[in-house]
């Protein structure tokens, strides 16, 4: 480790009185952040939810909730059921459509110093070339995260998400529709991640962001039912960690586009295990339900362990000791 | 709404399954038929806060501004059900918890939504006494409650509102304690007593949706909590999604779905799609 290689990037309050503070700042892809810690996708609503519990400045970024071209009512309910260490939904991709984030919730995002990236579906390519486009234009837009994983809705992504051929086009066209960083979210849903991952390396995309959720079930023993209306949801939270780092680490090696860590990151231990695993900056999502503070206390919690470790964020991604 | 650590004050058996819980929260702010979100431990598992009505105000003074109680603390009154409520019941005094709260918009309060003479009658289906504690002692003779539940544990739910001037009357399924059938035959005999009255439900979907019927068949507006599952409780997950009628439409919104937890938990009978629930 270079030694002046120190925070020059004003990310100063994380690791409060150390006077040297490793570098928290990450570049992943052109995406600049002043540290590796986002929230991910549908846990964070569309960010300012959340002004009231934690300094949102003081995250790397914010994933917004999933945007398709029109509004989207969702799944009826019940839409959620808590499981072992984890918990079941089927939200059915609810969201108020891009042309609403662009003109209500943008603006009020802009005033927040934060990287903010777009998350888009849809359940055609056109579909997620509209989104693209609209957002390219859109100030204060800093990627766009394309999920071709839900498993939520029949006909929408699972088709994209598990199938190499179907990645790659929805990948190419967005990448061909907006000059913004393009992240690909991959489903966990896949008997070969690598080759999932390689297929929307070549496609164009710039990072790679994984896992979404687990397909899974809970039934009702009483009324021989399954407790969520949709029957199937996706399961998030701490159970699906060890899968996902597990995934992170098998993508690390076989592409190299930078790679964003997700999947039951509850604290700054769990974040740190998915960069050793090969992941440029994490996603907390299911956390911040458990607490709303908690992507601002996995900010500190990774300061300090930089600190103690005399290193540099970019030096833990891939540290992982053979 | 705020996100805190608190300290448990007390946490006690009131009656067999049946605990309060006093957690410190000093300057809270409640209004009636708010709840909060609690951190039952901090393990993983169960991973999820919990969702708890609030049933008391510690040292409460009545802030007419704001329409409701400001405080040192608050106390909980929950029934042990699963594993989370069965781990809350083991804290202890001294122990921390999480919360975050107060939540939702509460039953609307007597300034706001009536003239003099309306009489606010409270149906509550066991622990669904909760919410309307708060507005018993404000509403006083001016109120009625109306509890429904199986047996004798009823009597652990209406004690602490004798010493109020809200008029208590119950029902049990056994006939152990007052008169044996359902809450709604109370119900069609209260309004039948006439006079201007609006009804506020908190309890089973099955009852809230039969205090729903009733009041409506009788020409009376009526108001109810709802529960559902919830992971966030600040209206993110949009796991807490309940079917709304028409104009329960909120602007800028997909008219669709309300959230129980940040457009709830209490409702317009009528904004309601009960077939859907
Ligand atoms: C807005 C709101 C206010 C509430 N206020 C109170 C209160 O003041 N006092 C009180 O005792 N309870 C209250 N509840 C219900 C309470 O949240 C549940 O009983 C509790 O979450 C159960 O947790 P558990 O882990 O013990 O049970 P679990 O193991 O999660 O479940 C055990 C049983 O309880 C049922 N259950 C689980 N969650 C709920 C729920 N949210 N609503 C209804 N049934 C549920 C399950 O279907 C299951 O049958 C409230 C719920 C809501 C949504
Ligand atoms: C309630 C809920 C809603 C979600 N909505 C989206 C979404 O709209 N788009 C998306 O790409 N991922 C969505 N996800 C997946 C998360 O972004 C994340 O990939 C997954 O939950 C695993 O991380 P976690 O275990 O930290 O929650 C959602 C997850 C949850 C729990
Ligand atoms: S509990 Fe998350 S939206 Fe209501």
């Amino acid at each position: 480790m270079k030694k002046n290689d120190n925070n020059k990037t004003g990310n100063n309050k994380a690791g409060k009185g150390v006077t040297k503070l490793p570098s928290m700042a990450v570049n992943v892809a052109g995406l600049k952040l002043s540290n590796p810690v986002m929230t991910a996708s549908g846990t964070f609503g569309y960010g300012l939810e959340f002004a009231p519990y934690l300094d949102l400045s003081r995250l790397g970024g914010v994933v917004v909730k999933g945007l398709s071209p029109k509004p989207r009512p969702g799944n009826p309910g019940p839409r959620i059921v808590e499981t072992p260490c984890g918990m079941l939904n089927a939200i059915g991709l609810q969201n108020v459509g891009v042309d609403a984030f662009i003109e209500e919730k943008l603006p009020k995002l802009r005033k927040v110093k934060t990287r903010v990236i777009a998350n888009i579906f849809g359940e055609s390519v056109a579909d997620y070339v509209l989104v693209a486009k609209k957002l390219d234009g859109a100030r204060g837009v800093h990627a766009v995260e394309i999920n071709i994983s839900c498993p939520n809705v029949k006909k929408g992504g699972m088709s994209f998400g598990v199938n190499p051929k179907e990645a790659a086009r929805v990948v190419r066209a967005v990448r061909k529709a907006t000059a913004l960083p393009v992240i690909t979210k991959l489903s966990p849903n896949v008997s070969d991640i690598a080759e999932m991952a390689r297929a929307v390396e070549e496609a164009g995309s710039d990072v790679i962001s994984l896992i979404n959720t687990i397909p899974g079930m809970v039934i009702d023993i009483e009324k021989r039912m399954p407790v969520i209306a949709r029957g199937i949801g996706g399961l998030s939270g701490p159970a699906i960690r060890p899968i996902a780092v597990r995934m992170v680490n098998e993508v690390y090696n076989a592409v190299s586009l930078p790679v964003i860590g997700i999947g039951g990151i509850m604290n700054a231990s769990d974040a740190i295990e998915f960069m050793i695993a090969g992941a440029s900056a994490v996603q907390v999502g299911t956390a911040s339900f458990v607490d709303p503070q908690a992507a601002e206390k996995v900010v500190d919690g990774i300061a300090d362990y930089l600190v103690r470790h005399k290193m540099s964020a970019k030096k833990l991604t891939g540290s992982l000791q053979k | 709404m705020d996100s805190i650590t608190s300290k448990i004050l007390y946490n006690e058996e009131v009656a067999p399954g049946y605990f309060r819980i006093g957690l410190e929260w000093k300057g809270v702010l409640v209004l009636p038929g708010q709840f909060v979100m609690l951190r039952v431990s901090d393990s993983l598992d169960p991973l999820l806060r919990r969702p708890f009505g609030i049933y008391k105000v510690l040292n409460p003074k009545w802030v007419k501004s704001a329409g409701g109680y400001r405080g040192s603390g608050i106390e909980l009154l929950y029934s042990v059900v699963g594993r989370g409520t069965i781990r809350l019941s083991r804290r202890v005094a001294g122990d921390v918890a999480g919360l975050l709260g107060p939540i939702g918009n509460g039953f609307p309060v007597p300034e706001q939504s009536r003239n003099k003479e309306q009489k606010v009658i409270m149906v509550a289906g066991g622990v669904g006494t909760v919410p309307f504690y708060l507005l018993a002692d404000l509403l006083g003779a001016d109120s009625a409650l109306l509890v429904g539940a199986r047996s004798k544990e009823v009597l652990a739910l209406v004690k602490d509102f004798r010493p109020l001037k809200c008029k208590v009357a119950i029902s049990t399924e056994d006939g152990s304690v007052g008169a044996k059938g359902l809450v709604t035959d109370l119900l069609k005999e209260e309004i039948a007593k006439g006079g201007p009255s609006v009804v506020y439900g908190c309890g089973p979907l099955g009852m809230l949706k039969a205090v729903a019927e009733v009041s409506e068949s009788l020409g009376v507006d009526s108001f109810v909590s709802l529960e559902r599952s919830m992971a966030c409780g600040i209206g993110v997950c949009l796991g807490c999604a309940v079917k709304g009628t028409e104009h329960a439409a909120r602007p800028g919104r997909p008219p669709e779905y309300v959230m129980v937890c940040s457009d709830g938990p209490v409702f317009k009978s009528s904004e309601v799609e009960w077939s859907r629930l």
